[in-house]
């Protein structure tokens, strides 16, 4: 693989720090070589930054402007990340008086936008070198039932982001089954996990609305829950633990950021990958890894 | 007769209500739809998007806010409508009449004054140092407020 200008995204460096850990362990051991940025800031977050779209494109095209300085590609581990600066990059490649407005805002800080790089988000790198993956497992997650949630930014638009069918994502379904979980199919599959709503919006129909996807990811036959967001990946671990409390519902479904299950099926112990920094835990899944190993 | 509102005398918005044929395909057909149907109100007779698409005065409707850029509802209109484009065009005016939620204007002084979309809080320092991680910097925020400035982001924002 190759080596890329790393963009963790601000949800996982703030918030979910062992993802970022665990990340540089396991792709650096795929071979992708990850290249710190120091002075990278939030991409900028797409949902509030809307209210003033020259301000989002300065931002990110600022963040752009510093891979391009090294002359490499971003590696982002986050949906939202992938989405704004794959936007804001595709959008000024293909509109000059647009690039020459951002520049001009850029030039205050003696930055410019040029163009020369590509946005990629890690499962972009993974499903395209699927048989070097597939040689890393040496413990395969046997018996594991998973509902993939691919999450919505990375889908949306497809003109732009061109990750996977939009309304029948099957990509992650096929990172999962690479490492010998079976991907369980459920009706629910393009909702929502509900996060930014419960940022946005209310919590209770933030909850109401990941009771309804969990008992579908249920239906399904799910033992465990594949995303490949952070912001998805805590809706599903502490957004679930506190919907179970306030609805008085046990769904038990624990939530894997994919490079944690890879990094499972590469033999690291749960303990390893952080499992317990994880508020939703289940003994059956855990068993079954356990003799997986 | 009272002029119309501003905003809807943009194209994009003018473009957006009037093809919208208020189908309801982009909030209430299963498996593909607007998630802020969640939302207590909202059923498939008067849906979010209509909500968003018939106020009056589509900056000042609260309900704007709730939109979260997933573009499912564009996905799913069979009328290549794009009630997303709708909801940024509204949004845009009201943070210019200051009709922000102060959470947004939060979120927005968050990042041009660390960098950063979350708080860095202690146990944040505490565990990336557990993890073997470097800790965390605001220095590149600075190039953020000078972005903010050139861009008006942060003019103060209210009704002239
Ligand atoms: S973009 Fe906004 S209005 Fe459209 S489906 Fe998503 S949340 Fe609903
Ligand atoms: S936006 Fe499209 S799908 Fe939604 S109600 Fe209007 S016409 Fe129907």
């Amino acid at each position: 693989m190759r080596r890329y200008a790393f963009f963790p995204g601000c949800f996982i460096r703030v918030r979910l720090p062992h993802l970022e850990a665990l990340s540089r362990r396991i792709l650096g051991e795929l071979g992708v070589k990850l290249v710190d940025v120091e002075n990278f800031t939030c991409c900028p977050e797409a949902v509030s930054l809307s209210v003033d779209k020259m301000s989002w494109r300065v931002m990110a095209a600022r963040n752009l402007s510093l891979a391009e300085e090294l002359g490499l590609d971003i590696l982002t581990l986050c949906n939202g990340c992938l989405y704004t600066l794959r936007t804001v990059n595709q959008e000024l490649k293909g509109d000059e008086e647009l690039r020459g407005r951002v520049n001009d805002a850029l030039s205050i800080i003696d930055r410019e936008f040029r163009g020369l790089i590509e946005v990629r988000h890690f499962a972009e790198i993974l499903i395209e070198n699927l048989e070097k993956l597939k040689a890393h497992v040496e413990r395969p997650l046997e018996g594991l039932r998973i509902a993939c949630h691919t999450g919505c930014h990375i889908l949306s638009p497809p003109e732009i982001m061109g990750f996977d069918d939009p309304y029948d994502p099957v990509i992650l379904d096929e990172l999962v089954e690479a490492l010998g979980a079976e991907a369980v199919d459920y009706d629910l599959k393009t909702l929502c996990c509900g996060w930014t709503l419960s940022t946005y919006g209310s919590r209770e129909a933030s909850e109401r609305l990941l009771a309804s996807k969990l008992n579908s990811m249920r239906r399904g036959g799910a033992t465990a829950i594949a995303v490949i967001c952070p912001q998805c990946f805590h809706q599903f671990d502490v957004g679930q633990a506190s919907a179970a409390r306030r609805l008085g519902v046990e769904y038990r479904l624990p939530v894997f950021y994919y490079l944690e299950l890879l990094a499972l099926a590469m033999g690291f112990s749960l303990d390893e990958v952080g499992y317990r920094y994880h508020r939703v835990r289940n003994r059956e899944v855990e068993r079954a890894l356990e003799v997986a190993g | 007769m009272r002029s119309p509102h501003p905003l809807r005398a943009r194209p994009i918005v003018i473009g957006v209500a009037e093809a919208c044929l208020r189908c309801v395909v982009c909030c209430a057909v299963e498996t593909h739809f607007c998630h802020v149907q969640f939302e207590e109100g909202f059923d498939e007779r008067y849906t979010y998007v209509y909500h968003c698409l018939s106020a009056p005065d589509p900056a000042s409707n609260p309900g704007i806010w709730l939109c979260t850029a997933c573009h499912k509802c564009e996905e799913a209109c069979p009328y290549e409508t794009s009630p997303l484009r709708f909801i940024e065009a509204a949004k845009a005016e009201a943070y210019k009449r200051g009709l922000a939620p102060r959470l947004l204007t939060g979120i927005i002084a968050q990042i041009t004054s660390t960098g950063y979309l979350f708080p860095i809080t202690p146990s944040t320092m505490r565990r990336r140092a557990e993890l073997g991680l470097k800790p965390l910097t605001t220095e590149a925020a600075e190039e953020l407020r000078q972005i903010a400035l050139k861009t008006g982001l942060a003019e103060p924002r209210g009704e002239p």
